[in-house]
């Protein structure tokens, strides 16, 4: 009773803030909804048991990511509506139909023919975190690695990136020292 | 802070002293010095203590001022005040016009007449504080030291013209019959030591 | 779920409410006395006796004054901001265990609204979502210096959410357990147990993320009054406002308890006495919280960046993994 409650209540509340986060042309509606929706997708994991899944989502999602999409945010004026230039809302709307029918035909699929079973069912006396931490570090330790690294990687390059002017500071240097610096990145470009 | 000490404007004399600050360290190895001595050597446990050392010690310089006043400087420039000779307790105002005259603001007014002594009389003296600037010439030209500075710095009033009104700024006859107006010491007075400041005049030319 | 459990949920919820309100109003209190005392001033005389009803007078003055939304301003956004500062600091204090349990009535009260087995991980997300309120209010008040508190609010609840977390797996790993009330049975043997003498280094970087979450004075950048206003907050009047001062408060004394139960014993074997232990922690870590306002000057924005991914970051890296050997062998 209480689960089939709150599962509808946070299903239509997903369900609102995802839909706002499409239609609004307001950019700071949409990171707004789109992190309460976050937020409303973790009580999912709550009512299925999985506190530690559930809170991760909230740490990495509504915490991290969409605190950087605000970052994005933050060189635009916000507070204006944004203007989209569709050249043909036909192909648009088409296109997104498909994608979503596909999307609902891939996980409706499995529900249609009962194969779903829990593979690592929630077992008796180990906590939430554990089953997680067994999962990952066996079967999925591999992919976990990878992802790691690849991730490493990206860490990587974005410092090299961003990182090339990083030796001097344009506080500390003089007048000429700039002119000479911006010339010399002049030549470079050309 | 006591008047002694309010009146002493020999800054240089006072207990200040130059903080010694090194320079700011330029290379790699002198900042990681810098930052070594700045984690270990606990400076900023200093500053705890000694804002830990205020709060115990309760040494508290807070003036609460409606209840406690600072004293104030004698050549403080406030609101004027018209005094009174000290023996008959007759106004000193002698109705020169010096002060009307000399004021930058044009603040001041009197009007005068010879009374039936052949004496002039002030019938009317109004200063305009809404104009006055508190320069302090008025004071400084009255040969009589009649109109002075007083120290009364609280002008909150609802009506500009209630510190106009002559007879508020005299002394009160009373007082000054029995002697409690004070002497001014202050900004156009003579000054405690003039007689030994006084030189000769040179007669050379 | 039967109703007594509801009924005692509901009554826990709101008795949490009503007491970190009235500690956010004490708490403001407590910081004006205890600045002024350190820099030789009296800190509020004139409204009760001591000053104790400016509380009163400031509340009145929040709830009365005028509601101010300004044009160009995204104004729904405008609205939720402040609340969801205060809402995330209430919610967070869902996951602490404030007493020990006592019986009343004939009935166990357990003084914690959830104790789910994963009260950290909780706390840790709460904390992130309690990024919203300076960033939405920010971005939303049509404002550049908002915008700039925005930015760098941003930027170091990004970075210190990895201090933080990073701290906490230490005493994690020892204790193995993510649920607060396994960390205080973990130090209940006393004052030689308390996880601070075996992880004093995750105790000192966790204290300092606390200090960058909560906007305290050595990271006081993102409501900055000297340089930008009062960031985040610069557009915001009455009870808006009130509602980001009143999170800010509720923040610290929810980052004490965290503090105190983690790394300081908590309250300790249950007793009477190791329940006013821990109130006597959480009020020294209050304190700390106002007596380094007093002495410590700000730093940088990219001081606190430096601060933060050259030194803190590998700080905890190598603490985690000397923790993980010692622990091996």
């Amino acid at each position: 009773m209480f689960e089939a409650v709150a599962f509808y209540l946070f299903a239509f509340l997903t369900v609102v803030m995802f839909s706002i986060t499409v239609f609004t042309k307001q950019a700071l509606y949409a990171l707004t909804s789109l992190a309460a929706g976050m937020i409303f997708i973790s009580a999912f994991y709550f009512i299925l048991g999985a506190d530690f899944l559930g809170a991760v989502q909230i740490i990495v999602y509504t915490g991290a990511v969409m605190a950087l999409y605000a970052f994005a945010m933050m060189f635009f004026d916000t507070t204006r509506d944004v203007k989209e230039h569709t050249r043909s809302p036909q192909i648009v709307f088409l296109l997104g139909g498909m994608v979503a029918l596909l999307i609902v035909i891939i996980f409706a699929v499995p529900i249609v023919s009962e194969n779903i079973t829990a593979n690592y069912p929630v077992a008796e006396g180990v906590g939430n975190s554990q089953a997680v931490g067994i999962v990952l570090f066996t079967k999925y330790l591999v992919p976990f690695e990878v992802a790691a690294v690849m991730l490493l990687v990206a860490m990587v390059a974005g410092i090299v990136l961003a990182g090339k002017k990083m030796d001097h500071s344009l506080t500390l240097m003089e007048d000429e020292e700039i002119e000479f610096a911006e010339k010399s990145n002049e030549k470079a470009v050309s | 802070m006591s008047l002694e000490q309010f009146q002493d404007r020999n800054v240089a004399e006072q207990n200040y002293f130059h903080v010694d600050i090194a320079d700011y360290p330029t290379t790699n190895m002198g900042k990681f010095k810098r930052l070594l001595s700045r984690t270990f050597k606990g400076e900023l446990f200093v500053g705890l203590w000694v804002v830990f050392r205020e709060m115990v010690k309760f040494d508290i310089h807070t003036v609460q001022y409606p209840k406690e006043k600072l004293p104030v400087g004698p050549r403080y420039r406030a609101v004027h005040k018209m005094q009174r000779l000290f023996e008959s307790g007759t106004e000193r105002c002698i109705g020169c016009g010096l002060c009307e005259k000399i004021c930058i603001s044009n603040c001041i007014r009197m009007e005068t007449k010879l009374d039936e002594n052949s004496r002039k009389l002030v019938t009317d003296y109004t200063i305009n504080l809404g104009r006055c600037i508190f320069c302090g010439y008025c004071a400084e030209v009255c040969p009589e030291l009649a109109i002075v500075h007083g120290a009364r710095y609280e002008n909150a009033s609802d009506q500009r013209a209630h510190f106009t009104d002559f007879n508020d700024m005299l002394t009160p006859i009373d007082s000054a019959i029995a002697g409690k107006q004070k002497e001014f010491d202050g900004f156009g007075a003579v000054t405690p030591h003039e007689d030994e400041r006084v030189n000769i005049t040179p007669l050379a030319y | 779920m039967d109703m007594a459990f509801l009924i005692e949920t509901i009554v826990k919820i709101v008795v949490i409410l009503l007491v970190f309100s009235a500690l956010a109003g004490f708490g403001t209190y407590f910081e004006r006395k205890v600045l002024a005392f350190m820099q030789r001033r009296l800190g509020p005389m004139h409204v009760g006796p001591y000053g104790l009803l400016q509380i009163a007078a400031d509340g009145i003055k929040l709830f009365t004054k005028e509601d101010i939304v300004p044009q160009n301003v995204v104004a729904p956004i405008f609205k939720i901001a402040p609340v969801i500062t205060a809402a995330t600091a209430f919610m967070a204090a869902a996951a602490i265990p404030f007493m020990p349990s006592f019986t009343m009535f004939g009935y166990e009260v357990h003084p914690i609204v959830a104790d789910i087995n994963i009260g950290i991980l909780y706390i840790l997300g709460v904390m992130g979502a309690g990024l919203y309120g300076p960033l939405l209010g920010g971005l939303a008040s049509a404002n550049k210096w908002s915008l700039i508190s925005t930015a760098r609010a941003a930027s170091i609840f990004i970075s210190y959410e990895v201090i933080t977390g990073l701290a906490l797996l230490a005493p994690l790993m020892m204790v193995g357990s993510l649920s607060l009330i396994d960390f205080n049975t973990y130090q209940a043997g006393g004052f030689g147990d308390w996880i601070v003498w075996s992880q004093p280094v995750a105790f000192v970087l966790f204290v300092i993320a606390g200090f960058a979450e909560t906007g305290r004075t050595p990271f006081h950048l993102v409501a900055n009054d000297h340089e930008i206003i009062d960031g985040f907050g610069t557009e915001y009047s009455g009870m808006r406002w009130g509602l980001f001062f009143i999170g800010e408060y509720a923040n610290m004394f929810f980052i004490s308890f965290v503090i105190a139960i983690i790394f300081l014993g908590g309250y300790g074997d249950g007793s009477g006495l190791g329940a006013l232990a821990l109130l006597a922690k959480v009020s020294f870590i209050f304190f700390f919280f106002l007596w380094t306002r007093a002495a410590w000057p700000d730093i940088r924005p990219d001081q606190l960046m430096w601060l933060c991914w050259k030194v803190l970051m590998p700080i905890a890296v190598i603490n985690i993994v000397i923790t993980g050997i010692v622990m091996m062998f």
